[in-house]
């Protein structure tokens, strides 16, 4: 393998991408996938490149995209959380009530202080009974859901409260354009440059790559690891704020199967499952790539299952390519 | 002999693993600026014992010393904090990570950007590839992930950055395994000039010969069992064999 790589290497240099290079950007599957999606789509119906389905359609991956960079932060880290979707809706639920009740910024700090603690007892229990974390959050996942389906016996709330918190976070600013968009991407830069360009980005794809080699080395691998369960939870729960402040409505059942469609995108967007690997903006792409084929699938006049079937197929494809890349690595 | 502080001084140290006894009341002290080799079979406890003093795992009884003082690494960074810095035999570098982002692990350079600290990632590839480059391994970039290099280059990578850094004990954990004869040459010669800039070693192998002109005393280890320590001008290379190979010291060597 070394040799092969060694060759292409030298005969390719300075002209186009070498092949070590395109090996190691890992979003450059998922930007091609992206690009071919985009051309078939518009091609297929004269209405996708428009800017009112654009904008639509960055709705739905704003709220996906937000969870799944949390979920890929985590992943890289070498750890799961199947919580998120249930975070996600009682998030929404806990926000509603308490709004309602007080105010939209101090149900906001609320919530999301609440996600925060539940990430932080995903990494505990994690790390304590070692029990792999795709099993603890599974767990964390129903209880929480169960929890809430129970508590409110599956009424909705409305929301009507303040729009303070809703304006920051949703309501149109704009030719369709919503703050959730403004977060999305914020939050993609942020996340990029935290992971590539600080120490703690460092230690995050140390402690995923190898855990023991991290920790002999220095670094804290439990305290990573359970920042980044925090901020799973955060995203997840932020996502939930927006997409309730949306509809101006909570239920129980909102985003049940979720966590697995955030885990998809970072998957398509190049994250290794086995954890160690990953960037930000793949997942900015895989999250896209996810919005684009919902609406793009249902504006082609296809009945709106096809688009599980699609997704369940990119996700294999993908996942082949990443473990077909790390075999290179190796 | 004199009356100057060892630099590391552990005491009766014990480990066990389940039903394994690794170590049984160990003891052995390394003299500021000495290069102690630590020598034993497979399974003689040195991994173990080293370990111990790096942090990755407390002792389960026994005390350490560093510089006089009574220490308790709980973890491998307490022990980098106090300038102990380890090459392991396995546990060393990330495969998917590069070169580079490994050298600096735990140890990031950072420069300031406005109010935030982003990692000095030209400085981290230049000092890098110095660092490789000057123990005679060629690295086509620090960029490269490990998983592409062989085993010596993996080797020379953990210890060109164990040496950079300036510590006061240096721990090498088998160091010449996979090595070429040309890398071998020239990690002995890093590790002398270590030691003239007052580093202490502890150089742990299988092989006397790698480390006997180098080291000024030895300390034999069997089954967990200190069963040996001479000083260079004592004993042969092949009393050293001797030693582990009967598992006890020659009358005539003992004091
Ligand atoms: N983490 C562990 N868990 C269980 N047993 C262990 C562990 N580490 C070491 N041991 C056992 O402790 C004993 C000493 O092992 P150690 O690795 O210290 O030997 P060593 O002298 O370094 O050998 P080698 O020369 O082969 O590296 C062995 O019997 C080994 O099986
Ligand atoms: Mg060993």
């Amino acid at each position: 393998m070394k040799e092969v790589s060694d060759n292409l290497k030298t005969e390719t240099k300075g002209q186009v991408l070498s092949f070590s290079q395109i090996r190691r950007w890992p979003e450059f599957g998922v930007i091609i996938a992206f690009i071919i999606l985009l051309t078939i789509f518009s091609i297929f119906s004269s209405k996708f490149l428009t800017l009112r389905n654009i904008t639509g359609i960055l709705t739905i991956v704003s709220e996906l995209g937000i969870m799944a960079i949390g979920i890929a932060f985590l992943m890289i880290a070498g750890e799961f959380d199947l919580s998120v979707s249930s975070v996600y809706a009682l998030s929404g639920f806990l926000f509603v009530t308490l709004a309602n009740k007080f105010n939209s910024p101090l149900a906001f700090i609320i919530t999301l202080a609440l996600a925060a603690f539940i990430g932080f007892c995903n990494g505990i229990i994690t790390l304590r009974s070692r029990i792999p974390s795709f099993i603890a959050t599974l767990g964390m996942m129903l209880f929480l859901r169960g929890t809430l389906l129970a508590v409110t016996g599956g009424e909705s709330v409305s929301y009507k409260a303040d729009a303070i918190m809703p304006s920051l976070l949703t309501r149109y600013i704009g030719y369709g354009f919503r703050p959730s968009h403004i977060w999305f991407l914020a939050l993609t830069l942020i996340f990029s440059m935290v992971l590539t360009n600080t120490r703690y980005g460092n230690w995050v794809f140390a402690t995923g790559g190898n855990k023991e080699v991290a920790r002999a080395m220095g670094v804290n691998v439990n305290k990573v690891k359970i920042i980044n369960f925090m901020l799973s939870s955060l995203m997840a729960s932020l996502s939930g704020c927006i997409v309730i402040s949306r509809f101006n409505l909570a239920n129980a059942s909102f985003g049940t199967g979720m966590e697995l469609e955030a885990i998809a995108s970072a998957v398509i967007g190049g994250t290794f499952l086995t954890g160690g690997y990953g960037t930000i903006i793949g997942v900015f792409f895989g999250a896209f790539l996810m919005g684009m084929m919902r609406t793009g699938l249902v504006m082609m006049g296809a009945p709106a299952y096809w688009y599980q079937a699609f997704v369940g197929a990119i996700l294999i494809i993908a996942a082949t390519i990443n473990l077909k890349l790390r075999r290179l690595e190796m | 002999m004199q009356k100057i502080t060892p630099l590391v001084k552990m005491v009766d140290i014990e480990k066990n693993f389940g039903a394994v006894q690794a170590l049984k009341k160990v003891n052995v002290e390394v003299q500021p600026g000495e290069i102690l080799g630590l020598l034993g079979d497979n399974g003689a406890g040195k991994s173990t014992l080293i370990k111990i003093l790096a942090g990755v795992f407390p002792p389960d009884a026994g005390e350490i010393f560093f510089e006089g003082k009574q220490v308790n690494f709980l973890s491998p960074k307490d022990a980098r904090a106090s300038g102990i810095e380890t090459v392991h035999q396995a546990l060393s570098l990330v495969n998917v990570m590069s070169i580079s982002r490994n050298f600096f692990l735990g140890r990031e350079p950072t420069k300031k950007i406005g109010p935030v600290n982003l990692l000095d990632r030209k400085k981290m590839d230049e000092e890098c590839k110095k660092a490789v480059t000057g123990l005679g391994v060629r690295v086509r970039s620090p960029h490269e992930f490990v998983s592409i290099l062989s085993g010596g280059e993996r080797q020379a990578i953990s210890i060109g950055r164990a040496m950079h850094f300036k510590v006061k004990l240096l721990i090498l954990d088998e160091p010449l395994t996979a090595l070429s004869v040309r890398e071998t040459k020239e990690v002995l010669r890093q590790v002398e000039k270590a030691k003239e800039s007052g580093v202490s070693v502890i150089f742990i192998t299988h092989n006397v010969y790698h480390v006997y002109p180098v080291a000024e005393r030895f300390v034999m280890l069997d089954k967990g069992i200190k069963i040996g320590e001479v000083y260079k001008k004592d004993a042969s290379p092949e009393d050293i064999i001797e030693i582990i190979a009967t598992g006890k010291m020659p009358q005539e060597l003992k004091s």
